[in-house]
Parts: structure tokens; sequence; C-alpha cells
């Protein structure tokens, strides 16, 4: 009696056919790792706006504002609302860079854009103008004793995944707090470093999955020594540079904008008509009237 | 709507004049009914045309005068003058105050206008009334715009000479979800049906929205995103939203609203020429009504002059011996009325800030309203935006309702083969939605500008051993105490099996759908359990009715704490 309910009470509409497993993700909800396991059961939210993993904001904006003009309940009518909700749940995690960083670890993607010049996008956001030093902590060395973060706690963070600090905004405190927080290290793996080679240093340092030979290898990994690994690569994207060939390393496949779109046309009309099922049986159930305003 | 057609008569035939329109039956008008002025206007196949009533005026007086028990409002009925409405039998400003209960510091403030509005500080609705042959004649707010409303259809009804139903009105962003019931009541009385209730600013901001996609013809998406920064200010609410718009769609980015307007300046002003005036008219007899009257003309007077002049000479005669004679200075005004103006500017930059937008990132300052004549606004703005320049192609007076008339056409699904409604607006929650929880404590399930459709949810639980139900209060607004937010309905959740406290999850659900409907489910589950111990409740807000301004009082008197529910987790 209370599936249409229940389907709608627990925010996934996306399969209808195991609402015992929707059942289960509520409980889980109360568990601390909420956010990975419900990723993990949901369609990903790159999918949804028919983008792809490493798009940009300004390719998410668009992407979502195509899809609202489509799908917006003013445009669509009722059965929108389903999918509109879905549209802006995923518009509003993605547009966040914290937020967005937290959901394509829970999905296992790893974002690695390439700009069109061949230059790496850091991790850590910039307060106030660019700076000729920067700094950054090599996570090989750190032991996470949180040192830093007490100091400075604008400037780094500790990632509780990793185990280690990281630099979340640069200049985020007060030169001397940072000072501070520098000389706190009991190991010394906080580095000033050359702005430039700031982007290699922190994409090098996330751990980079490895790929396994049956039962052998696997997991994850990153250089030994970040310093001399960043010094290549930087080297590398240069060659590239001069070479013109710009080809973004981080996807596995290249689609137009019109295949794109086509995908993710196909994959909202079979979303569409699950939305629109569960949609119709709650208004003959009900009798709920949607259009009263 | 359950509600019965409710219809006034009206003593004067409105004849319209004669004109052809191509207009589809269907489509919504656009109403917008200000605290002291409202419009009406009607998409007409090609583009948005404002309708006159008989005196070919456009912008038509919000009041409803009584007389011999017959009411007619400021659409039909001719007033000789300012001073005629001003005689104890003119009810206005009721945008002021309906939905509003007798502790509201806004109805307080309004007990020196030239009727009665009484109040008895126990949280019902006020004693309004209109003083006909010398009986005072109680009415409500919703009655008043009803009667305004039934003319306002016979004068659209005579001009595009086909039944009106559907209507899109503009509202004050600061509006509870309780007074929006208020007004699509008023509506029903009328016999309208209400597609849309637009905040007013976002109805400015779905029109600037068609003017730059007229402007640049480009295709949708292209880059061309600009920001918006919109500022309304009337005579009864300000209100300030950040719009983000691209290839016709208005994205809300943040919405601040409050009740400070040209009634405020009005007051302060009052006050200042006479400062005894409160007690002096008290007794709100004929006189003093007079009194009163005299005083607001000739204020407001002095206010419109004030905004083309530096100095302005007034002179007034009360009556009883009381005479004014004083030459106020603009300067004057603005020390007066400088809360007011500091509250203006606190609220743009709040919603600079919600937005997440830096001042340099706005392409377009918009300010609209019969406050934006008032060269102190301009200059707040200005400098705010460090003397940007303001966006000019709006008529301040006619954006709001031009703004609803675009969305009573799209809203109505007409289409327009030059692309002109190729638009939408994607509204965002002026205020935050949440239960009470943790004692006394507001916690909101769905945040303040959160994109609608919106759904959250959020997991509470039992305070005590063996608690077999709970209650779930919703409440709307700012305030981290629940007594300082709007309260919007409240129901039990029944059969929760018996457990320890802290054991049984009690999801809570909130869903706002396109039409800004607000559905609150709630149901239990047990940890363990794969399907909720209850059956889930779905409950439609605001349930609650007049006298609602002691329900919070009243249930906590009977209930105490036994049925609180306290937060399992805040979101991270």
């Amino acid at each position: 009696m209370s599936v249409g309910i229940v389907s709608g009470f627990h925010l996934n509409l996306n399969d209808n056919t195991s609402r015992w497993r929707k059942n289960y993700n509520l409980i889980r909800c109360c568990n601390s790792r909420r956010n990975w396991k419900k990723a993990a059961t949901q369609k990903n939210y790159y999918e949804l706006l028919g983008v792809s993993a490493d798009s940009s904001a300004q390719e998410i904006k668009e992407a979502y504002r195509k899809l609202q003009k489509r799908y917006h309940p003013d445009v669509a009518g009722q059965k929108g609302h389903e999918l509109t909700l879905k549209l802006n749940k995923a518009y509003e995690v993605l547009m966040e860079k914290e937020r967005r960083r937290k959901y394509d670890e829970s999905i296992g993607q790893m974002r690695v854009r390439f700009a069109e010049n061949g230059t790496l996008l850091g991790y850590s956001t910039w307060n106030g103008p660019l700076r000729p030093r920067a700094l950054f902590v090599d996570e090989n060395a750190c032991i996470g004793c949180r040192e830093c973060v007490h100091h400075a706690r604008n400037t780094f963070i500790m990632d509780e995944a990793v185990g280690s600090a990281r630099v979340k905004v640069q200049y985020g405190d007060a030169n001397q707090k940072i000072e501070v927080s520098v000389e706190s290290c009991p190991v010394n793996c906080i580095y000033w470093v050359e702005t430039e080679e700031l982007a290699a240093l922190e994409f090098l340092i996330q751990p980079q999955p490895k790929e396994g030979y049956g039962v052998f290898g696997g997991g994850w990994e990153r250089p030994k020594n970040v310093f001399t690994a960043a010094k290549s690569l930087n080297q590398q994207l240069k060659r590239q540079a001069e070479t013109g060939n710009n080809q973004r390393t981080g996807g596995d496949f290249e689609e137009t904008s019109a295949q794109a779109e086509a995908r993710a046309n196909a994959s909202m009309k079979m979303k569409m008509g699950s939305v629109l099922k569960i949609w119709n049986w709650v208004k003959d159930t009900f009798g709920m009237n949607a259009n009263q305003g | 709507m359950a509600e019965p057609a409710y219809t006034v008569a009206s003593d004067s035939e409105t004849t319209g004049e004669e004109k052809s329109s191509s207009t589809f039956p269907e489509i919504a008008i656009g109403v917008d009914i200000g605290t002291s002025q409202c419009s009406v206007a009607v998409w007409n196949g090609s583009q948005v045309e404002l309708l006159k009533n008989t005196r070919n005026q456009k912008m038509m007086k919000s009041y409803v005068t009584f007389k011999d028990d017959i009411p007619s409002g400021g659409i039909s009925s001719l007033l000789s003058h300012d001073h005629e409405m001003l005689s104890g039998s003119t009810i206005f400003n009721m945008k002021r105050l309906i939905g509003r209960v007798d502790t509201d510091p806004v109805v307080h403030a309004s007990k020196n206008l030239p009727f009665l509005v009484q109040t008895l500080d126990i949280g019902v609705r006020p004693f309004i009334a209109a003083l006909v042959n010398n009986v005072w004649r109680s009415t409500t707010p919703e009655e008043v715009l009803a009667i305004f409303l039934v003319e306002l259809r016979a004068m659209a009804e005579a001009q595009l000479k086909r039944p009106i139903r559907n209507v899109v009105l503009t509202i004050p962003v600061s509006f509870s979800r309780f007074q929006l019931t208020r007004i699509e009541r008023a509506c029903a009385m009328a016999g309208l049906r209400v597609l849309r209730l637009m905040p007013e600013p976002t109805a400015i901001a779905l029109l600037y929205g068609q003017q730059q996609q007229q402007t640049s013809h480009e295709n949708m998406g292209s880059g061309s995103e600009k920001i918006a920064l919109i500022f309304n200010m009337g005579a009864g609410y300000a209100d300030v939203a950040v719009t983000a718009t691209a290839g016709g769609v208005s994205q809300i980015k943040a919405l601040a609203g409050n009740t400070i307007g040209g009634e405020d300046l009005l007051q302060n002003m009052m006050r200042y020429l006479l400062p005894e005036s409160e007690s002096l008219f008290e007794s709100h007899g004929v006189k003093e009504i007079e009194s009163m009257a005299l005083l607001r003309v000739a204020t407001q007077d002095a206010i419109r002059k004030l905004s083309s002049e530096t100095s302005v000479q007034v002179d007034v005669d009360l009556g009883n011996g009381l005479k004014i004679c004083k030459v106020v200075g603009r300067n004057e005004f603005e020390q007066v009325n400088r809360k007011v103006f500091e509250k203006c500017e606190s609220l743009i930059i709040q919603c600079l800030q919600d937005a997440k937008v830096e001042v340099e990132d706005v392409n377009d300052v918009i300010i609209v309203g019969g406050c934006s004549f008032i060269p102190k606004v301009k200059n707040i703005v200005s400098s705010i935006f460090k003397g940007k320049q303001l966006y000019e192609g709006m008529n301040p007076l006619e954006a709001a309702v031009r703004g609803a008339a675009v969305e009573g056409a799209v809203a109505s699904g007409i289409s327009d083969p030059f692309g002109n409604l190729d638009l939408l607006t994607i509204q965002a929650t002026p205020l935050a939605i949440g239960i009470q929880a943790d004692g006394k404590s507001f916690v909101p399930v769905i945040p303040r500008n959160t994109t609608i459709p919106a759904r959250k949810d959020l997991v509470f639980t039992t305070i005590h051993d063996n608690q077999r139900e709970a209650l779930i209060i919703v409440y709307e607004g700012e305030g981290d105490k629940v007594e300082e937010n709007h309260l919007l309905g409240y129901f039990k959740i029944m059969g929760i099996p018996a457990a320890p406290k802290g054991v049984p999850e009690i999801n809570v659900c909130m869903d706002i759908d396109a039409g800004n409907v607000l559905r609150v489910l709630a149901g239990v589950v047990m940890p363990g359990s794969r399907q909720p111990a209850n059956r889930v409740m779905e409950v439609r807000m605001p349930t609650v009715d007049d006298g609602h301004g002691w329900c919070a009082e009243a249930l906590h008197r009977a209930y105490g704490s036994t049925l609180d529910m306290v937060t399992v987790q805040k979101k991270a």
C-alpha cells in the first residue's frame, strides 16, 4: 500500500524495482559514512547532467540550464518534478568545489583537469592574488599530527581518508600563523614551492589507482619522490604544448557535444518513464491535485 | 479551490474601451497588488500590455471604501481628493496587515492609519474596521483584497472580452507561507485561481531575462551569463534578489526581503512633524481621523516633493487648533529615516553574500518600486556598487506586473513564434523551513535560498524511553529559536514502536514543488528493520488557520516535552 509514498520519501526514484533496497538505504542514512553509501547506489551526477567528469563549472552550469529548460515543471508540467529535484541536487553538489571533490572521491572519479594550455589545475585555492611562492605538504612524509591545522586552520585541512594534512587555501591565514604552522611540523614536510610547480605537485600527491594483475598489485599509489615526479611531469606537459598535442589524458573517451546530448536525452527519457509511472500511481491512489498553486 | 466563489456587488459598471485583443482564452493575467497601488497586465500575443481602468489609469490605488454597506474599490470609484479617501470609511495598506496576528510589530505600527486597527496582543487577528455612518464596520484584509480583486477582474474581463480565471500574483519576499494562503483565499473569494505567487523581484528577474534574450539573439546556453541585482522597494516592503541569466533562463541565486517601505518613511516623517500624533489620535473619533488623514496627505506630498527638491514647505491646518508650518529639508528627511535606509543597505549586502556574488561580478543593477525615486535610495545602491550606472529600460512602477504577465503566459504554456516566451525562472526559497527539535530550537530542513523544486530530509529521534508519539511542529523563518519564526502547522506521528530513547529514527522529509506547494512527510524506521514502522504521514502545509499565534504556546502547555524530538545528526 505504501510503496509509492515510500519511494517518494526515500529520494530514490531511479530504480523502483528494488524497493527493499531503498529502505536499506534509509537505514544507512544514519551511518557516519552516509555519503559514501548513498552515492554508490544513486545515479552518477555527471551522467545525469550529461557532462564528463572533468567538465568545468561553466560546462556544468550550461548543461544544467539546458536540461532545466526542458524538464522544469514550469515547462514539462508536474512530471518533471522528480527529475528537476535530482538536477538541483546534482548541480548543488557539483558547483561547490569542496562538495564536488568529496563527491568525486565517493564515486571513485579522479578528476584530472588539463586546461587548454596544458597546465594542471591543482587542489588548493588562493586567498588573494597569486604569489610566486606557495605552500605544499609532502603527504608521503606527513604523519598526520594536525599541528599545522591547529595553527592555521584556514590554510590547512586534514584529509581524514588519507590520514595526512593538505593545503586547502593558499595564504588562508595571516603570514605569522602560517610561519608558526610550518615551524611546528615535526617531520618538516611543509614546503614553500614555486607557484608554477604547485599544480603538478598537488596533482601527483593525490593517490592514483594502481593497475592490478590478477591478485597482485591494485590499490593506490603515489610517486615516492613527488618533487622529481612533478619536474618530469611539467617537462612532459611543456613538450606536449610545444608539439600542439593538447589531448586530455584524464578522460577515457572524447564525446562530441551532440553525442553527449543524445546520450543525455536517452537516459533522461528512460528515467522520465519510471518517474511517470510512479507519479501516475500516486495520483490515482491519492487523487492529489498537483497543479493547484 | 475549496472555498465557494465569493462575489461582492460593485456599484459601478466597468465599461472597457473597445480594443481588439488577440489573446488566447487561457492566458493567465499578471496582477501586482501593491500596498498603495496596483496594476494588471496581460501577454497580448506579442508583448505585455497593461490594462487601464475607465479613467484611463494604469496604476490604481489599492483601497476599498465602505459606504452604506456597499464597498467599492479604487478601480471603479472616483474619489475627488485624497482627503475623502481618508474619512475613516476607506481601508488601505491591507498588504501590510494580511495574515498577521495582533502581536506582530507591523500591525502595531499600523495603528495610526485613519481607520481602526485594534490589537489585544493575544495572537489572534487584529480588529480592523471602517467608520460607516458613525458605526465601526469590521472587515478583514482578505475581504478588502477580495473586493478589490473582483473589481480588477471585472475590469480585465470587460477589456479582454473573455472570462478571467487564472492569475499570477506578485508577493513580497518576506511573506510567510501562511500569508500566502491568505492571498490565495482572497483570490478564491474573488473567483480567481492562483497559478503562481511570484516573489516580486523574481518577476522582475524574468522580465530582465526576457529583455536579455531579446537583445542578444544568441543560441541558448551560450556563455553570456549576466548577473543582476534587483532592489524593489514599494510602500510596504523592500525586496532584493540576485539573479543569473543566460539563454532565457533566470536562476534566482538569493532572495532577501523585509517589511520596510514608503509607509515607514511616511510614519517616521509624521512623527517628526507632529511628535505627539499617536496620543492625539488614539481615540479615533471623526475629528481625529480627519486630522490624521490631513497630516498623512500633507506628509506624503512633502516626501514626494523632496525627491526633486532639496527642501519643502509643509503648511497644514489639522483642525482643533493644530497647525503645522515648517520647512523640511531633504537632509532632515534622510536623518529621520536613517534606520530605514540602513536596513535597505544591509538587505542588499546580505543578499549579495547569500548569492556568493561580489559587487564587481554584478552586470546590471536594477532598482524599481515607488521608493526608487528617492535620491537617498539611489545613493545607497550606487555607493554599494561603487557608482555603477543603474540599469535603464524598466519602468520602476510597472516592472513587477509586467514580469507577472510574462510568467502568466509562460506558465499557461503559451509559446511565441519569436521565442519571446522561451523563458524560465528557477526559483529559490526565501525563508528556511524546518521543525522544532532539540528543545525550542528551530532546525531547518530546507535552508533559505534552496533551488526549488526541492526535497531534503533529516533524521530525528525520541527523547524518552518508550515514547510512542512525536510532535512535528513546522516553522518557517530565519531565527534560531522557534518563537522567532512563523508557525506553519503541526501533526503527530503515532505508533512509534516501544524502544529506548534515541533508537527510533524519525525521518522528516520536506518537498516543495515548482508551484511552491510544501509537503511534509514523516516516517519512523527502527534500526535493523527495512521498512517504516508505521504509515508514512504526508501533510500539505500550512495547516494553521487564524488565531495560530497562540497555537504553539498551547501545545507547549498541554504536552511539555513529552512528545519532543532531537536531531540525530547535523548535516556535515
